[in-house]
């Protein structure tokens, strides 16, 4: 009872805000002032200062304490604006342009904008007598550097990173695109955040439908707040059922410019450093950006070892316990006799102990994740006593066992992107169930499951486990290889209409044929 | 059109292929052999005709009617009530078509690794899976069917490649001991699987490049054929005389492969691949029952019969056959007549196809008499 009444208390006033700021400024500065006090009533963090310019036209400045440079405001705004002046009128609006030495000022006539241009950090000028405002581009708070983005780290590659704030974002993606028909979206999310989100892509590589359908869909979202790219990826997503990331997250500049290129769309938001790029295909998300910077034979053999880890990461643990538990004749005689030797004292059965030791071995790897880094060294050498030669001498599994368990943890840290490790980290422990009920068609069975439902999926449009199924030949020279530079003539294929050639051909580098030699 | 995913012609051929190959790599080399002695590697060149002519067949009537699977154009061909009747027909027998590849899955499963569970978990497990796909849509069925294709393909070959060791030519000879007859009678129990072929016109209206259907199809065709006739060498060459002792003779000859020790004993791998394909297989036939049935009841959608179908499927290949001994008297009997195969796969869309043309012909008749 009492919550509701609070709760409609604030309904009031919150209506009431509403109405205030759709009004345009008054000429009045009197009355601007007081809206502009109602607005921001309780907010000891909004400056309101009046002063005078020239002795003769009262004014207010309005600010955000620590999201504006009050060095500048000092020096280029109040200083040469209260100077006196010998003229006898004088044109406020004139004066301004004459005085002020600001590079961006933004006129404003309704409170609405008054509000943006001060949440972004921008400082208010009001004057009176005049129903028109100016937000000062002073805007400055404390940013993070651009630094090496921890999360996708390269041996070679650029080592700058994407930052919390969305214009030094955008300017990292303009530095690389150097081209006009670079065009970014501007869109506001979230009633309360009102969180900037930008729709990054090349314009003519693009689909326009496909842009048009990122937009409805991030128009749709209806929400108090967006604090992560994270939210806006689970509000547009195809099947937001699925385990499996349907789009790509990056922390690099560079992956999200080939991304670009290719005629895929970047979603940058503001606040995190992780821009989203849609739509992905299954394929992608086992690249790395630094695929395209090394020689592509050992570009096609990183990738084939990663997809080799992944198969790893995902059946070891099934396929041991198959083993063990219904193939026994597959094993080969020696390694089966020591095998027996080492498992006969423990009272488990392998589904048993490989369920115990995975668990254990998740356990590990999110307590390392979330602990300060000081008592962070205290897990890693719990966890080498946890899986490791103590738990064997204690019986409770067997030699085996642990190599598959730390097997399976190295191969699961091979997936360069985080998010499509998680869902094969969770998918193995169903798979292990069914292996150690029917064996290998059990695998077999669990396998397929995940195939048909990768076989469902979409990403905005574009088969996920495309170029594979559904083929497209000509796709498949950047999916299990990496073909030269000089063969990848054509861009992949997306959805709709879209611009084939992305260089010329025939590039293959041959020396000059040398007359003399001949 | 109550299915609105598309799938390319190749995707057909690959589903095809999947389709015919899966039971057939198993079972064909020992129904042949009881008729065909050592000479089983000719008869798929012998039914490799009719498999053409079932996919020849089911393109000329999907020329005819473009947008129509059997179901709709039987109704336009011989009026609804007929239609109707050639539907339920050709249902009836798809149900237990199905319901005996179910059946053999689940006795093979049960009778060669899981001995100690219960058959309708072994059924029930995989009707299920298929289920999901089949809910997924054509689509789903020929994205799958893809990334199976290689994984098979490739396994077969590397069995071919390492049972090279223990052929023996002379297992083989001599070629034609009695004449050309004892192949073709072999044959006759191939029509069985190629007759399946038919099939395809429930997929002809969804293909993205419908021109190049019949190519595809022939395309499948061609390497179902080329599998057997190399399946059928393999086996005649590993195990000559014996073949016909096996029940699957390929699944034993891959038991005798043993390389260094270390590649030995394959059985279990080979399976967990074979049902595979086997999976696909039963997801084809499912799929095609499944739209024929929403088809002949009228309804838009077919998404709320998988269920109910799987269920029906499920308890008919449980009761289908008491064991494998009464089975192989069934197929003894059924092989050298007109199995449920030939039926629904070439002699119905034959009937159809030939209603149509006199119907076609009765129709310029007419029209010349009217200009007369």
């Amino acid at each position: 009872m009492f919550n509701r009444k609070k709760f409609k208390f604030n309904r009031n006033k919150e209506r009431q805000i509403d109405e205030e700021v759709l009004k345009p400024l008054y000429s009045n500065l009197e009355k601007n002032t007081e809206v502009l006090h109602f607005l921001y009533e309780d907010c000891s963090d909004v400056i309101f200062r009046s002063f005078v310019i020239a002795d003769q036209i009262k004014a207010q400045l309005v600010y955000i304490k620590g999201m504006s440079n009050i060095e500048e405001i000092d020096s280029n705004v109040l200083t040469p604006l209260m100077q006196q002046t010998d003229q006898k009128s004088i044109n406020p609006r004139l004066l301004i342009e004459q005085r002020v030495s600001v590079a961006e000022i933004t006129k404003i006539e309704s409170f609405d904008t008054c509000v943006e241009q001060l949440s972004v950090g921008n400082p208010i000028l009001l004057l009176d007598g005049d129903q028109q405002g100016y937000a000062l581009g002073l805007a400055k708070w404390e940013k993070r550097a651009i630094e090496e983005p921890s999360g996708e780290l390269v041996v070679r590659g650029p080592r700058e990173g994407f930052t919390e704030s969305v214009e030094v974002n955008t300017s990292l993606l303009r530095r690389k695109i150097k081209s006009p028909q670079l065009k970014m979206k501007t869109l506001k999310v979230g009633s309360y955040t009102q969180t900037t989100i930008m729709i990054t892509y090349i314009q003519d590589l693009s689909d326009e439908t496909l842009i048009e359908e990122i937009t409805q869909r991030i128009k749709r979202i209806d929400i108090d707040g967006i604090l992560e790219s994270g939210y806006i990826e689970e509000l547009i997503q195809d099947n937001s059922y699925s385990p499996f990331p349907q789009v790509l997250v990056t922390e690099r500049p560079d992956t999200a410019v080939s991304n670009l290129l290719e005629g895929r769309v970047v979603i940058v938001v503001d606040g995190t450093p992780f821009v989203l790029i849609a739509p992905t295909t299954f394929y992608s998300l086992f690249q790395s950006g630094e695929d395209y910077y090394h020689h592509f034979v050992i570009s096609t053999a990183t990738r084939w070892l990663r997809l080799i880890f992944l198969f790893i990461s995902l059946l070891l643990p099934s396929l041991y316990v198959a083993v063990i538990t219904y193939h026994q004749e597959m094993v080969p005689t020696k390694l089966l006799l020591t095998m027996v030797d080492s498992r006969e004292a423990i009272p488990f059965p392998a589904l048993v102990e490989a369920l115990l030791m995975e668990i254990t071995f998740e356990g590990l790897r999110e307590a390392g994740l979330r602990l300060p880094k000081q008592v962070g060294a205290a897990v890693s050498i719990v966890g080498a006593l946890v899986i490791g030669q103590a738990a064997v001498a204690a019986g409770l599994v067997s030699d085996p066992m642990v190599m598959v368990v730390a097997l399976t943890g190295i191969a699961s840290f091979t997936i360069p992107r985080y998010n499509i490790a998680i869902p094969f980290r969770l998918l193995r422990f169903p798979i292990m169930l069914l292996a150690g009920t029917f064996g290998f068609i059990g695998i077999m069975m669990g396998l397929l499951a995940i195939i048909i439902h990768l076989s469902t999926l979409r990403s905005f449009g574009v088969p996920y486990l495309s170029p594979l199924a559904p083929m497209k030949r000509r796709d498949m020279k950047d999916t299990l290889i990496r073909a030269p530079l000089w063969k990848l003539n054509t861009r992949p294929h997306l959805t709709g209409e879209y611009n084939k050639y992305r260089q010329s051909s025939n590039q293959k580098p041959f020396p000059e044929k040398e007359s003399g030699e001949e | 059109m109550i299915e609105k995913g598309k799938i390319s012609a190749s995707q057909m051929s690959v589903m095809m292929y999947h389709a015919i190959i899966a039971t057939g790599i198993l079972f064909i080399p020992k129904t042949v052999f009881d008729a065909a002695q050592q000479d089983i590697w000719i008869s798929p060149l012998w039914a490799f005709p009719l498999g053409l002519l079932s996919v020849y067949i089911a393109y000329k009537l999907h020329k005819l009617y473009p947008d129509d699977t059997i179901m709709q154009y039987s109704e336009h061909i011989l009026g609804v009530f007929f239609g109707k009747v050639i539907g339920f027909i050709l249902l009836l027998l798809l149900y237990t078509s199905i319901s005996v590849m179910v059946w053999q899955y689940g006795e093979f499963v049960v009778s060669e690794f899981l001995p100690h569970t219960p058959k309708y978990v072994v059924i029930g497990m995989m009707i299920l899976l298929c289920a999901f796909a089949v809910h997924g849509g054509l689509e789903v069925i020929g994205r799958l069917s893809e990334m199976v294709f290689p994984v098979f393909f490739l396994l077969f070959l590397v069995i071919v490649v390492l049972l090279l060791p223990d052929i023996e030519i002379k297992r083989m000879l001599p070629v034609m001991e009695n004449g050309i007859m004892p192949s073709v009678k072999g044959s006759l129990a191939l029509y069985t699987w190629f007759a399946q072929f038919g099939i395809i016109y429930f997929f002809l209206p969804y293909l993205t490049n419908r021109e190049k259907g019949m190519k595809w199809g022939g395309i499948s065709v061609l390497a179902v054929t080329i599998t057997l006739v190399l399946t059928n060498i393999i086996v005649i060459l590993v195990f000559g005389r014996v073949t016909g002792n096996f029940t699957a003779p390929l699944m034993s000859a891959a038991r005798y492969i043993s390389i260094a020790e270390f590649l030995s004993h394959l059985e279990a791998i080979v399976m967990a691949i074979w049902i595979a394909g086997t999976f696909i297989k039963i997801c084809v036939f499912y799929y095609a029952l499944v739209l024929g049935t929403a088809q002949w009841f009228n309804l838009s959608n077919y998404r709320s019969l998988v269920l109910p179908t799987g269920f029906l499927i499920g308890v008919f290949a449980i009761q289908a056959f008491l064991n494998s001994a009464e089975a192989s008297e069934h197929f003894h009997e059924v092989s050298h007549g007109l199995t449920d195969t030939l039926v629904y796969g070439l002699i119905i869309p034959m009937f159809l196809l030939s209603i149509a043309y006199i119907r076609k012909m009765k129709i310029f008749k007419q029209k010349g008499r009217e200009k007369k």
